[in-house]
């Protein structure tokens, strides 16, 4: 029914997805495994029309079609559930069932006609053997609810494949178990679902056929019997030993710590009692899936989340951070995995960005000696191989590596003693990333640490020297980067969440 | 590679951009000066350099906070209350330094609770001072009765508005000299590059270590003052205090900010911009009286240009 031929899509320099092929049959669950970054959201976006291909065809019941728009991926009838669910908060069930098709009108006037429009809901319900109460907000709707109601919205339309992107995410079992069935119905219909999720289990159990994905290519479609959960994990993060070796590194016992965190929890419950502690020049790296924490983690830390209780320590020292300006006289820099939209004054230049905090360094009494920023800035420039015009161009001008490195120019100069790393090298070019690890490197031959948070593996198997991983807020795990493996990380992540499952039960 | 090419014709383009809104101002006077003979005359000049003195000095105050990312809509009630209160004082008998003092400071202190208010609860800003601005005109009212203040009020009350030094309006100098500082502040020292940071990124600005609260609530206070001193110079211009003096400066100080957007940083508030702005806005006042053109017609025209300038800047900007 669906098939795409050797796709391309870049970003920049950067290939998301290179010469992805993938077929989906009439009637199939044709589930897509992979890691976060490994290309799943983009394909996704490019099947609805969000994204347009560079390169590659896509045949719909045989015909070569392109997909422009949302509009044309909805009206040839590809429907999509998305992860962040796409409802208007204050419309009703009703309301947002409705949303994008022509409401049913009233016959001599413009009003809409209501009590038609709960009758075809009605219908629809039935149909798919919902339980649900339309006339309720969508704000006031649980995850499990809202699904089924963005699932309804799909089947009320054509719908001949149905994507469903982590629709489980946020469910419990026994919620999930209602999509399970609803999933079935829609099958029997003769609707093919493409269904995304990071569970194995329900996909080994609901799937005919399930593709892998990783590093923006196909790893390989199985047919869903042939496989376990081994298998899968092994087919994701590819161990076939070419991962790098690390560079050994001197002994860092007896070295003093820089972080110390005692149980901090912050006030959203986001993050629960953490604990753990970073030693000079050490790089030491948190690991979760989406949702984990970790971000959140390192926002408590610096301050821009409010913690609850706990204790931070920096060398020994107990600091009361309240807020990043706070953090960062202690000697805490944030490196934000969104970088345009937490990082960079996007309308600034290089130079005004990169000495944003440390003006004070720049300037005597009121007045801002430029020609030392001018220096300054240039300096560094050079030494992080900054490509641009000049230092007064405009940082949004820059590509993604080249901006990532303004934000670390910015980071050094405040003269940090721990860095808190958020993604740092995402949607950043391969070399960019090689000179970013080896930066943080170097660091940690200053004494300086590195808590390095990262949703990708590898990379963090690449540089930590101590692996902690981190589930629902907690930390679960921790391991010397010594002999561990991707898998067995990756293991502790699904079995939490099996886990947290049978605790919702 | 190829950012090296097309330097000239770039350069044009980016000229006229950053320019457009001056050479729009020219322009303008151009026309005036052949349509009236009058108007190109030294001492017309002169003249509108007075009339817009106080437009200008208000307009700086809204373009500290738009640079924030925020907008004030309690200033031309601030400038009325100035007035009000600058004048009741001198007529009450206090040494004039001090009729200016303390309505300055009292702003100072309002416009530092609007800020307040906004970064402390996160309530809109357009909220918060629309609210504001409708208490101060209940002050005003109460201390006025609604009534002018024009007796009684003291020769030295009128030197600021009606002075000249070497036959130029004490009021033009304060402008100029405004101008200026506030051009120092916005691009020669850390508060202001902190200002606007915040206005184009407040959350890579707070992740920066900028105390964002602070310097937010400082733009609001230093504008509420701008405000009132505006008001407080139109008073001592016209002996006289209105308890909505002030009302009229309001609309067209934001027309002046968004006018001075599109020039010189484009799309961002700037102090020069703003002067250009005003300007402008004060030129055409101007000229289109001395053609005898109707007032509600004035409106019009004003409205319309400040509509096609930023629809201009805003192509220029998209077609690069």
């Amino acid at each position: 029914m669906l098939e795409v031929k050797e796709l391309d899509k870049r970003f920049g320099f950067h290939y998301a997805l290179s010469k992805i092929s993938l077929d989906v049959q009439a009637g199939e669950i044709h589930a897509l495994i992979g890691e976060n970054g490994a290309g799943k959201s983009t394909l996704i976006k490019i099947l609805t029309g969000i994204y347009q291909v560079d390169s590659g065809k896509i045949f719909w019941n045989g015909q070569d079609i392109q997909i422009r728009e949302p509009k044309a991926a909805r009206k040839i009838g590809i429907q999509v559930v998305h992860q962040d669910r796409q409802l208007i908060r204050s419309f009703t069930g009703y309301e947002n069932l409705f949303l994008g098709m022509s409401y049913p009108k009233q016959k001599w006037a413009l009003g809409i006609h209501w009590k038609q429009m709960r009758v075809e809901a009605e219908e629809v319900k039935k149909r798919l053997g919902i339980q649900l109460n339309l006339s309720k907000l969508a704000k006031d709707m649980s995850p499990s609810e809202k699904t089924m109601l963005e699932i309804m919205r799909a089947a009320m339309m054509d719908c001949r494949l149905l994507i469903l992107d982590e629709p489980t995410a946020a469910l419990n079992d026994e919620e999930s178990e209602l999509l399970y069935a609803l999933i079935h119905k829609l099958v029997a219909k003769g609707t093919s679902i493409l269904y995304v999720s990071h569970r194995m289990n329900e996909i080994l159990r609901l799937s005919h056929r399930v593709t892998v994905m990783r590093n923006g290519k196909i790893a390989g479609t199985f047919p869903t019997n042939e496989m376990n959960k081994d298998k899968l994990v092994q087919l994701m993060t590819n161990q076939d030993g070419t991962t790098k070796v690390r560079e050994h590194k001197s002994s860092l016992t007896g070295k003093p710590e820089v972080l110390r965190l005692t149980g901090i929890s912050s006030m959203d419950q986001k993050v629960k009692h953490i604990s753990l502690d970073v030693k000079q020049g050490e790089i030491v790296g948190v690991f979760g899936l989406a949702g984990s924490g970790r971000t959140e983690l390192l926002e408590t830390i610096y301050g821009t989340r409010k913690r609850k209780s706990g204790k931070v320590e920096i060398q020994g020292e107990r600091v009361e951070s309240i807020s990043p300006k706070h953090s960062l006289s202690k000697g805490i820099i944030l490196i934000p995995e969104d970088r345009r939209g937490d990082g960079l004054v996007l309308d600034m230049s290089i130079r005004e960005n990169m000495t944003l905090s440390t003006l004070s360094r720049f300037s005597s009494l009121f007045h801002m000696r430029k020609q030392r920023e001018q220096t300054e800035v240039h300096a560094w420039m050079e030494r992080l191989q900054v490509k641009a015009t000049s230092s007064e161009q405009a940082i949004k001008e820059l590509s993604g590596g080249n901006q990532q490195k303004v934000v670390f120019a910015k980071a050094l100069l405040s003269k940090p003693i721990l860095f808190l790393c958020d993604e740092p090298t995402q949607a950043v070019d391969v070399m960019t990333r090689e000179e970013i690890h080896q930066l943080l490197r170097e660091q940690t031959t200053q004494d300086s640490g590195v808590l390095f948070v990262s949703s990708d593996v590898q990379e963090v198997l690449e540089i930590a020297d101590r692996i902690f991983v981190v589930h629902d807020g907690a930390t679960v795990a921790e391991f010397q980067n010594e002999a561990v493996t991707a898998e067995q990380i990756l293991q502790v992540c699904y079995n939490q969440r099996k886990l947290s499952d049978v605790e919702n039960e | 590679m190829n950012r090296k090419l097309p330097e000239y014709t770039v350069s044009l383009r980016n000229l006229f951009r950053v320019y457009g809104t001056l050479f729009a101002g020219v322009l303008i006077i151009l026309c005036f000066s052949i349509l009236s003979p009058d108007f190109a005359s030294v001492d017309n000049m002169i003249n509108i350099s007075r009339q817009i003195s106080f437009l200008v000095i208000i307009a700086l105050g809204a373009t500290l906070v738009m640079a924030v990312g925020e907008f004030d809509l309690s200033i031309g009630a601030m400038a009325s209350l100035g007035g009000v209160i600058a004048a009741k004082l001198a007529v009450s008998g206090q040494p004039i330094w001090l009729c200016i003092l303390i309505p300055l400071v009292s702003s100072l202190v309002i416009g530092y609770i609007n800020g307040w208010v906004v970064t402390k609860f996160r309530v809109l800003s357009f909220i918060t001072t629309l609210a504001m601005g409708t208490i101060l005109g209940g002050i005003t009212f109460w201390l006025t009765d609604g009534a002018t203040i024009f007796e009684n009020i003291p020769e030295s009350f009128r030197y600021l508005g009606q002075e000249m030094w070497f036959t130029i309006p004490i009021l033009s100098f304060i402008m100029l000299f405004l101008t200026f500082v506030f051009w120092y502040i916005m691009s020669h020292t850390p508060f202001g590059r902190r200002l606007y940071a915040i206005g184009g990124n407040e959350s890579a600005s707070r992740n920066a270590g900028v105390s964002v609260a602070i310097n937010k609530n400082m733009a609001f206070a230093l504008c509420a003052m701008l405000a009132t001193l505006a008001g407080i110079l139109m008073a001592s211009r016209l002996g006289s205090a209105q308890p909505t003096s002030g009302d009229g400066l309001f609309l067209p100080a934001y027309a002046a900010v968004f006018l001075g957007m599109t020039s010189f940083k484009e799309g961002v508030p700037n102090i020069w911009g703003t002067f250009v702005g005003a300007a402008i806005i004060g030129i055409l006042a101007n000229g289109l009286t001395m053609l005898e053109v109707p007032s509600f017609l004035q409106d019009v025209v004003t409205g319309c240009i400040v509509i096609a300038a930023v629809i201009l800047q805003k192509t220029g900007r998209d077609s690069s």
